[in-house]
């Protein structure tokens, strides 16, 4: 069965609707990212998260090993333009991203400004698991007083994030996305707490 | 259901212009963030943000219910529902509870939201600080800075001016302690229902070409002074003449031929229901 473009994305849209609400919450694409078939150079969710938001009036950039395969693969998809990071309006850092590529990718990415915060980046991260990893308690908006997820590798954006995001309405919204085809969202208004102190962060970095 | 146009009438690169301006208005809560706003079928101000959110949201499986001002049978709100369920095929309701997607003109419904509905409400004028400030870039600089001065001002020389803060209706909030906002036209009574709600609120100017949000639980507070409490409309010792509730938000109406006046649930759809109920446990 091939992605309905119509109707699958919309229920894509849905679920980004329910993940940004509601941060933390674990929404699942996997319906939607059968209809893609086999995917070589991302994960089938990337593509869907893609193909939902990315159009000519948007800009994107990409960090992989394969950069540039990937990003002319978008671009013939969705007809956006790649640009510079501290450009890009939403920036896809899949898995094969090395830990100084990751970071260098969240401290270029734009905040937007107290004017228009809204001109900012939304950053889409492919994670082995997104049930996995380091756990972190979650506080702000679209949270009933706290909750508690595993994210992996947080060390290696945490910090980047708590930087970007220290002056709210600025900020980066981050996307998660992994193999199962599983998504985490933790908009800018998300604060987190490590969970009995694992994660360790430089905020310097 | 027409099947000459795309389904939800929007042609899919609208759809997501608007679906991109909704993610960044869910992550920024109060924000008015800035979309196109398509031109629609009906006349800008008759709803038009609230439908094109609701277009962009909706999909095979939901239930629709459109309100307007707490009646599902007004004039506006049937022609926005046949609009919507003309492009769609989708199944719309009268009952708040079976509605996955709610649209409404100037009510939040009486019967507390649920976590999987979104209610989406129309908004005529999204700027709370249009009243003393008529330039959109000073507006704009006012929310940069949070120099929110002006509105406290306003609600102050009402107080100067009536004893009491007159806004009725519009009464501005202060989301996330960050943005003031235009909570729309609802009474100062649904004011309350703003604050950490179950549900997702979106909300939608498309005149005025903005869109904001206030996703669940988030802090919500109806801006006051310490010695002039916020209130809310009092209805105090009269009842819906249908239904019998007094703790509800009433409408004043007056008969046309007695010249009495007697009060009536505003939101009809849940007057209704609480009548079928009191006569279902009259026969038992």
């Amino acid at each position: 069965m091939n992605l309905d473009v119509v109707h699958d994305i919309q229920t894509v849209y849905r679920k980004l609707v329910t993940a940004t609400s509601r941060p933390g919450t674990l929404v699942v694409l996997e319906r939607e990212a059968k209809t893609l078939g086999v995917q070589i150079e991302c994960l089938s969710s990337t593509i869907l998260l893609a193909r939902t938001v990315l159009d000519p009036e948007v800009t994107f950039k990409v960090i992989a090993k394969e950069e540039e395969a990937v990003s002319r693969m978008i671009n013939q998809l969705t007809y956006s333009k790649p640009v510079e990071l501290p450009e890009a309006d939403f920036i896809f850092i899949l898995h094969d991203a090395s830990e100084e590529q990751l970071k260098e990718a969240l401290n270029h990415a734009k905040v937007g400004n107290l004017l228009n915060p809204h001109e900012s980046a939304m950053i889409i991260l492919e994670v082995p698991d997104v049930t996995k990893g380091d756990s972190m308690i979650l506080s702000g908006p679209g949270i009933q007083q706290e909750s508690i997820i595993t994210l992996p590798n947080a060390t290696s954006w945490l910090g980047a994030r708590n930087e970007k995001n220290r002056e709210f309405p600025l900020g980066i919204d981050m996307y998660f996305v992994d193999q199962q085809d599983r998504l985490i969202a933790l908009p800018r208004t998300t604060q987190i707490k490590g969970n009995g102190g694992e994660i360790i962060w430089d905020m310097l970095q | 259901m027409n099947k000459t146009y795309n389904f939800a009438f929007f042609d899919e690169g609208s759809k997501r212009e608007i679906r991109r301006a909704t993610l960044k208005a869910i992550a920024i809560p109060g924000y008015q963030v800035p979309f196109a706003s398509r031109e629609m079928p009906i006349g800008r101000g008759w709803g038009t943000g609230g439908l094109q959110l609701t277009l962009s949201l909706i999909g095979k499986d939901d239930v629709l219910k459109v309100i307007d001002q707490g009646s599902d049978e007004s004039v506006n709100a049937v022609n926005i529902k046949k609009l919507v369920s003309d492009t769609t095929g989708v199944r719309t309701t009268e009952s708040t509870a079976d509605a996955s997607l709610i649209q409404s003109r100037h009510r939040v419904p009486e019967v507390p939201l649920q976590r999987d509905q979104i209610l989406i409400l129309q908004v005529p004028l999204p700027e709370p600080l249009r009243n003393f400030e008529p330039s959109e870039q000073e507006t704009k600089k006012l929310h940069a800075e949070r120099e929110y001065s002006g509105a406290w001002l306003m609600l102050f020389e009402q107080i100067m001016k009536y004893g009491i803060m007159a806004t009725d209706a519009d009464h501005p909030v202060m989301v996330h302690d960050r943005y003031v906002m235009a909570p729309s036209p609802i009474p100062r009574f649904d004011n309350a229902k703003l604050d950490d709600s179950e549900a997702l609120i979106l909300l939608g100017a498309g005149r005025e070409k903005k869109v904001y949000a206030l996703p669940p639980y988030t802090n919500v507070s109806s801006l006051a002074f310490d010695d002039y409490a916020f209130e809310i409309e009092s209805f105090t010792n009269h009842a819906c003449i249908l239904c019998g509730s007094n703790d509800l938000f009433l409408d004043e109406l007056v008969d046309g031929e007695s010249g009495e006046t007697y009060f009536q649930c505003n939101d009809t759809s849940n007057c209704l229901e609480m009548v079928n109920q009191k006569q279902i446990s009259g026969v038992k």
